[in-house]
C-alpha cells in the first residue's frame, strides 16, 4: 500500500484522529492512539517502534467505552494517559491507567483513575504540562477552561480553579507552554487567547480567526505556532503579538495541525485535509530578517521552507506526533485510520 | 710522430719561459706553481737540483737513452747561446740610438733667449701708445653720451604729449589693444608727473581712455560681437584695471534672467505633447515649439561656452546655473504631474487612456526626453558639473512621484467606486469598472511609461518596476477587494507576458552594448509570474473563506443530534450557490476563458462519465445495503468502493482561466463541507437534511465546473462522511427527495420571476 514510501504503517480497525507520543517511555520509542467510532467498541492501541526502527508493533491493545476525541499521554508516567471521549450526544474526559502484567491478560481493562466531570458542554481537550512532572492537568470545553489536580495514588482528580472564556468565544483546543508552568494558550472562535493559571484570568489574546492547532516551541520562548483554515501556518513572538514573525503557506485545503520538533529548533510539522503532512523548515536567521530587500529573494526563501511534503495518504491527516525519544521520527494519523511513522532524516537541511 | 711532437713543444715551452724569466724583474713570482709541480725533473725551475737529476736519469734509464739524452741537451745550451747573443745586440743597437737623440736636442736649444727678448720689447711699446689715444678720445665721448640721453628724454615728452591725440586716432580705429598699450606704457610717467606740466595731458588721456573702457563694456555685453572679441576686451578691461568680478556678477546675472525664459512651461510642454500627439502630419508646425526651445537651449549652452573661455575662474558659478537650471526643470514637472493628476478625474483619464494613447505618460516622457536633451548639450560644456548625474537623479525622483501617485489616485478611485458599488450594490458597475481599471492599466500606462527608452529609462527601468511592484503589494495587503486581487493578479501575467519582452526587445534594438545588463527580463518574468500566482492564490483563498464562514455557521449553530425532520433544502445552499456564482461573475469578467474547454467538454462526455455513474451505483448501491445490513461493514466499504474508484485529483495547480479558479474554489468548498460534517454526529433526519442538501447542489454544481468526476466524488464523500458521523444512517426515499427537490427548485423560479418583475417595473 505504502508503495515507494520509506514510512512504516500499521492499520486501526477504524477510523481516527489521535495520536500521542509516550513521552515517559524511555526505553522503546511508543505511541499510543485511539479510535473514533460511533458504533463500535473503540479501541486505545499502545504502538512500538521495534528497536531496528523496520516495525511497528502493537504492544497493547485495551477497549475504550466510547469514541476518543483527544487523547494524550502522561509525561512522566507511561501507564497514564487522558482521553476525551463522546456518546454522540454528550463528552466526557477521563484518566486512565493502563494495567500492568496486561500482556498476560486476555482482554486488559483500563483502569480509570479519575473522571474528569466537571464539564457541561463539549470537551475539546486534556493537556498535560508537557516539560516534565506536575500533578496539574487542563482540561477545556467550548466555553470553560479548568485546572485539575491529579491525585494518582488516590485516583482523584479536583477542580482546582476555572474561568470561563464566554459563550462568543467556543474554544477548540489549546496547548500548554512547556517554558512557564503557568501560561496556556487556547484556540476560539476569533482569536487565541492565553491564560495565566495563578490568577485564571485571560491576560493576552492574539486577534486570529479559524486557529486550528496550536503549539509552543519548546526550545525558544515566546514563539508560537499556529495553523489556520485557510491561511496556512503562522509564527508568532508573543511579546510583540500584533503581527506574525513568519508565515509559511501551509496546505492546499485547511491545516490541521502543528507541531514544533522537540529538539532541532526551527523544525516544523503540519497535517493537512489535502492529505498531506508538510515538513517546514523555519530558523531562527530566517525570522530575523524579516524584511528582504527585494520580492525576487523573498519568493526564493519561501520555496527553501518546505523541505519535503509526505502526500501518501488516503484521506486527511489529523492525528500528528513527534517521538521525544527520537526526534528525528513522528507519526502521523490520516482519517481512515492508517498510522505512518516516518523519519525525517533524509529532509534535514545541513546545520 | 707523436713522440717527436712532444719534445718539440716541450723546447719551445721552455724556450719561452727562459725569455720571460729574463724580462720579468723578479722570476721567483712569476713561476711559482711550474716549480713547485715538476720539483725534479724541471730543468728551468729555481729549486732544480743537477746531481739529483742525475741520479735519477742514471737510475731509471739504459746507455742509449742517456746518450740520446746528452745530445738532445747539447743542443739546447747551443740554441740558448745563440739567442742570449741576439737580445744582446738588439739592445745595445737601442742605447745607440737613444744617445743620439739626446745629442740632436741639445743643439736645437741654443739661441732661443735672444728673440725671446726681443719680443717683450715690442708689446710693451704697443701698451703705451694705445693709452695715449685712449686720453686723448675721452672727452668727445662723454659729450656725445649726454646728448643721446637728452634726445630719449625729450622724446618720451613727446610721446605723452602726442598720447591723447594718439588715443583719440585709436578709438576711430578701434585698435584697442593698442590705445591699452600706450596708456599703459605711459602710466608710470603720468603718475609721477601728473601733477606738474603734464596735468592736461593726462586729464585728456583718462578722458580717452575712459571712452575706451566705455567702448569695451559695450563690447564685452553685446552678443553680436565674436567670442574672441569679447574675451579680448575682457582682457584689456582687466589691464585696465577695471574691476571685472563686478562685470562677470553682472553678465552671469543677466544669464540667469535669459534662464527664466528658457524653462518649460508646463503648458507649453503640453502643447507640444499634444502636438506630437494630435497632428502627425503637421509636421511643420509640430516642429515650432519644440525648435524654439531647442534653439534657446543651444544659445545658452554657446553663452555658457563663452562665458568659460572668458572668465576661466567662474566655472563654480556656471555649474550652479545649469544645476539651477536643471531643478527648475524638474521642479516644474513635478508641479506639472501634481496638478495633472490630482484636477483630474482618474476613471476618465483611464477611459481616455484605453481610446488613446495617454497624453499625460506621453507629456512626462516628452518633457524628460526635453530635458534630457538639454543635459546632453549641457553636459558638453561643463563635463565636470556632472549634470547627467545630477539629473538622472532627480528625473528618479519625479519618475518616483509620478508612479507613487499615479498608484494612490489609482487606489483611491478604485475604492471610491468600489464603495459606491456597495451602496448600490450594481454589479454591472463593478465589472465595468473592473474592465475598465484593467485594460486602462495593464494596457495603456504602464506600458506607455516602460516602452519609452531615452538614456534615462534605459538606467531605471527596473527601479520603476519595482516601484509598481511596490504599488501591488500595498494594494495586496489592505485586501480591498477579492475582484480587484483577481484583476492584479491578471496585470501581473500581462506585464509579464506582454510588457517585459517589449522592453527587453527596445532595449536591445537601441542598446547592444552592456547598458542592457541592468534590465534582466527573465529574473523579472519570474518575479511577476510569482507574484501572479499569489496574486491568485489569495483570491481564491479569500473567497473560499467566506465561503467557509457560510458553511461553519450553517454547522455549528443546529444540534444536529436533535435535528427535525427534513422539510426542504436548507438555505445555505442558496448562500453557497450566490457565493459561488459571484466567483463566476468575477472571474468571467477578468480572466480569459481556458482555450480548451470544449475539448475537455466532450473528453467528459465519453470516459468521465463511466467512472462517475460507476461511483454514483456504487454510492446508491452502498446505501441500499447499508440499510439492511449493520454498519459495521460499511466503513470496509467505503475503503473497498475508494479502491476501486480511480483516486480523483481534488487539488490541482490554479490555471489562469475562468474553468480553473471556479473549479478550484469549488472544491475547496466541498472538501470544507466535508470537514465541517465530520466534526458533528448527526441523528437520522440530520443525515438526511445533509443528503437532500447535498442532492440539490449535485446539479447547479456540475452546470458551472469543469471537473464533474471531482464534484461527483466530493459530494459522494460529503455524503459518506455524513453517514458515518450518524448513529442511524436511513438514507430519504428516493420519491420524497426528487420531490422536496422540485419544490425548492419551483421555489427559487418564483422567487427569481419575482424578482424579475420588480426589476422590469
Amino acid at each position: 500500500m505504502q508503495g515507494g514510501s520509506s514510512g512504516i504503517g500499521y492499520g486501526l480497525k477504524y477510523q481516527a484522529r489521535c495520536i500521542s507520543d509516550v513521552k515517559a517511555d524511555t526505553d522503546y520509542t511508543s505511541f499510543l492512539t485511539g479510535t473514533l467510532s460511533l458504533k463500535e467498541e473503540n479501541e486505545v492501541h499502545l504502538l512500538r517502534l521495534s528497536s531496528g526502527g523496520s516495525e511497528l508493533i502493537c504492544e497493547g491493545l485495551f477497549s475504550h467505552p466510547n469514541e476518543i476525541w483527544d487523547l494524550a499521554s502522561c509525561p512522566f508516567d507511561q501507564r497514564i494517559f487522558s482521553t476525551v471521549f463522546s456518546t454522540g450526544e454528550s463528552y466526557g474526559a477521563a484518566i486512565w491507567q493502563i494495567p500492568e502484567l496486561y500482556g498476560q491478560l486476555n482482554s486488559p481493562q483500563l483502569e480509570r483513575v479519575a473522571s474528569l466531570d466537571a464539564h457541561v458542554g463539549k470537551i475539546n481537550c486534556v493537556l498535560w504540562w508537557p516539560s516534565g512532572r506536575c500533578d496539574k492537568l487542563i482540561s477545556m470545553d467550548e466555553q470553560n477552561i479548568f485546572l485539575w489536580s491529579l491525585d494518582c495514588s488516590n485516583k482523584s482528580a479536583e477542580v482546582l480553579s476555572k474561568d470561563s472564556a464566554g459563550m462568543l468565544h467556543s474554544l477548540s483546543g489549546g496547548a500548554w507552554d512547556p517554558h512557564d508552568v503557568n501560561a496556556v494558550a487556547a484556540t476560539g472562535e476569533s482569536s487565541v487567547q492565553f491564560w495565566d493559571l495563578r490568577t485564571m484570568k485571560k491576560v493576552n489574546s492574539i486577534e486570529r480567526a479559524h486557529v486550528r492547532g496550536v503549539d509552543y516551541n519548546p526550545k525558544r520562548e515566546h514563539i508560537l505556532i499556529t495553523a489556520e483554515d485557510e491561511s496556512g501556518i503562522h509564527v508568532w513572538d508573543l511579546r510583540k503579538a500584533k503581527a506574525p514573525v513568519q508565515e509559511l503557506p501551509g496546505h492546499t485545503h485547511w491545516t490541521w495541525a502543528v507541531k514544533c520538533n522537540p529538539e532541532y529548533d526551527g523544525l516544523i510539522l503540519s497535517a493537512g485535509t489535502d492529505s498531506a503532512v508538510n515538513l517546514w523548515y523555519a530558523s531562527a536567521s530566517s525570522t530575523n530578517n524579516k524584511a528582504p530587500e527585494s520580492p525576487v529573494e523573498s519568493t526564493r526563501e519561501r520555496v527553501n521552507l518546505l523541505l519535503n511534503s509526505y502526500t501518501d495518504y488516503e484521506d486527511s491527516v489529523y492525528g500528528l506526533a513527534w517521538s521525544s525519544r527520537e526526534p528525528w521520527v513522528f507519526a502521523s494519523l490520516s482519517y481512515d485510520g492508517r498510522v505512518v511513522i516516518e523519519s525525517v532524516k533524509p529532509f534535514l537541511p545541513r546545520l | 710522430m707523436a713522440t717527436e711532437a712532444a719534445p718539440m713543444d716541450e723546447k719551445a715551452k721552455r724556450m719561452r719561459d727562459l725569455l720571460s724569466s729574463f724580462y720579468t724583474p723578479d722570476p721567483s713570482i712569476s713561476t711559482p706553481t711550474s716549480s713547485i709541480s715538476t720539483s725534479f725533473d724541471n730543468i728551468n725551475g729555481p729549486s732544480f737540483d743537477a746531481d739529483q737529476y742525475m741520479d735519477l736519469m742514471i737510475k731509471k734509464s739504459n746507455l742509449d737513452v742517456l746518450l740520446q739524452r746528452h745530445v738532445q741537451m747539447a743542443a739546447e745550451i747551443k740554441n740558448l747561446d745563440t739567442d742570449l747573443q741576439m737580445l744582446v745586440y738588439e739592445n745595445y743597437n737601442k742605447f745607440i740610438s737613444a744617445t743620439d737623440t739626446i745629442k740632436r736636442m741639445k743643439s736645437n736649444i741654443f739661441g732661443m733667449e735672444g728673440n725671446m727678448d726681443q719680443l717683450l720689447h715690442k708689446i710693451m711699446s704697443v701698451q703705451s701708445r694705445s693709452d695715449g689715444v685712449n686720453t686723448s678720445l675721452f672727452e668727445k665721448r662723454e659729450h656725445i653720451e649726454k646728448l643721446h640721453r637728452t634726445r630719449n628724454l625729450l622724446r618720451k615728452v613727446q610721446f605723452i604729449y602726442d598720447l591723447p591725440a594718439r588715443l583719440q586716432k585709436c578709438i576711430k580705429s578701434e585698435a584697442y589693444g593698442d590705445a591699452v598699450r600706450f596708456y599703459t606704457g605711459a602710466m608710470p610717467i603720468l603718475k609721477v608727473y601728473g601733477d606738474t606740466s603734464f596735468k592736461d595731458c593726462r586729464r585728456a588721456s583718462e578722458e580717452a581712455i575712459e571712452t575706451i573702457i566705455k567702448n569695451l563694456q559695450t563690447k564685452l555685453f553685446s552678443d553680436s560681437e565674436s567670442i574672441q572679441a569679447r574675451a579680448e576686451a575682457a582682457v584689456l578691461l582687466k589691464q585696465l584695471d577695471v574691476p571685472v568680478d563686478s562685470l562677470k556678477d553682472k553678465l552671469l546675472e543677466k544669464l540667469e534672467q535669459s534662464l527664466d525664459g528658457l524653462q518649460i512651461n508646463p503648458d507649453e510642454a503640453s502643447k507640444l505633447a499634444e502636438h506630437n500627439v494630435s497632428s502627425k502630419d503637421e509636421e511643420s508646425n509640430n516642429q515650432g515649439p519644440a525648435k524654439i526651445h531647442e534653439d534657446a537651449v543651444r544659445g545658452f549652452s554657446e553663452a555658457m561656452r563663452a562665458y568659460r573661455e572668458i572668465f576661466p575662474d567662474s566655472e563654480e558659478r556656471l555649474f550652479k546655473l545649469a544645476r539651477a537650471l536643471t531643478t527648475t526643470h524638474f521642479e516644474n514637472m513635478e508641479l506639472y504631474i501634481r496638478k495633472r493628476v490630482s484636477a483630474a478625474d482618474f476613471l476618465g483619464i483611464f477611459r481616455e487612456y484605453s481610446a488613446f494613447p495617454p497624453a499625460d505618460v506621453l507629456l512626462l516622457s516628452n518633457s524628460l526626453r526635453i530635458i534630457w536633451e538639454d543635459v546632453v548639450l549641457m553636459d558638453e560644456v561643463l563635463p565636470e558639473a556632472a549634470l547627467s548625474d545630477l539629473s538622472a537623479e532627480a528625473a528618479q525622483v519625479t519618475l518616483k512621484q509620478f508612479v507613487a501617485r499615479t498608484f494612490s489616485h489609482l487606489q483611491q478611485d478604485i475604492s471610491d467606486t468600489l464603495l459606491k458599488f456597495d451602496i448600490n450594490q450594481k454589479e454591472v458597475v463593478d465589472g465595468e469598472v473592473l474592465k475598465v481599471v484593467l485594460e486602462a492599466s495593464g494596457k495603456a500606462e504602464f506600458r506607455q511609461l516602460l516602452d519609452e527608452n531615452t538614456g534615462i529609462f534605459v538606467k531605471m527601468n527596473d527601479l520603476l518596476i519595482g516601484w509598481i511592484q511596490k504599488g501591488f503589494q500595498d494594494f495586496f495587503s489592505e485586501k480591498i477587494h477579492a475582484g480587484l486581487i483577481l484583476v492584479l493578479a491578471q496585470l501581473s501575467v500581462v506585464i509579464e507576458q506582454k510588457v517585459i519582452p517589449r522592453i527587453a526587445e527596445e532595449i536591445t534594438a537601441s542598446f547592444s552594448g552592456g547598458n542592457s545588463q541592468a534590465f534582466i527580463p527573465g529574473e523579472l518574468c519570474r518575479v511577476f509570474h510569482a507574484a501572479s500566482e499569489k496574486l491568485l492564490q489569495h483570491y481564491i483563498d479569500t473567497r473560499t473563506q467566506k465561503i467557509s464562514n457560510v458553511l461553519r455557521k450553517r454547522f455549528k449553530t443546529p444540534n444536529w443530534v436533535k435535528h427535525k425532520e427534513p422539510r426542504e433544502v436548507h438555505m445555505y445552499v442558496d448562500m453557497l450557490l450566490q457565493q459561488l456564482e459571484e466567483v463566476g461573475k468575477e472571474v468571467k469578467q477578468i480572466l480569459p476563458q481556458g482555450t480548451f474547454r470544449k475539448h475537455k467538454r466532450s473528453d467528459s462526455n465519453g470516459s468521465n462519465t463511466t467512472t462517475s455513474s460507476r461511483s454514483t451505483t456504487l454510492h446508491s448501491d452502498k446505501m441500499a445495503r447499508s440499510n439492511s445490513q449493520r454498519a459495521r461493514s460499511q466503513l470496509f466499504e467505503t475503503h473497498l468502493a475508494k479502491l476501486f474508484k480511480q483516486k480523483v485529483e481534488i487539488f490541482t495547480k490554479v490555471e489562469f482561466t475562468q474553468e480553473s479558479v471556479v473549479t478550484t474554489t469549488v472544491k475547496l468548498c466541498l472538501k470544507s463541507l466535508q470537514e465541517y460534517v465530520r466534526l458533528q454526529t448527526f441523528n437520522r433526519s440530520g443525515f438526511q437534511q445533509i443528503q437532500l442538501d447535498i442532492q440539490f447542489l449535485k446539479a447547479p454544481l456540475k452546470e458551472t465546473v469543469e471537473d464533474e468526476a471531482a464534484i461527483d466524488f466530493l459530494l459522494d464523500e460529503v455524503i459518506v462522511a455524513a453517514s458515518e458521523r450518524c448513529l442511524d444512517a436511513t438514507p430519504l426515499e428516493p420519491p420524497i427527495l426528487d420531490k422536496l427537490i422540485q419544490a425548492k427548485l419551483a421555489k427559487s423560479k418564483e422567487h427569481n420571476n419575482n424578482n424579475k418583475t420588480t426589476v422590469s417595473s
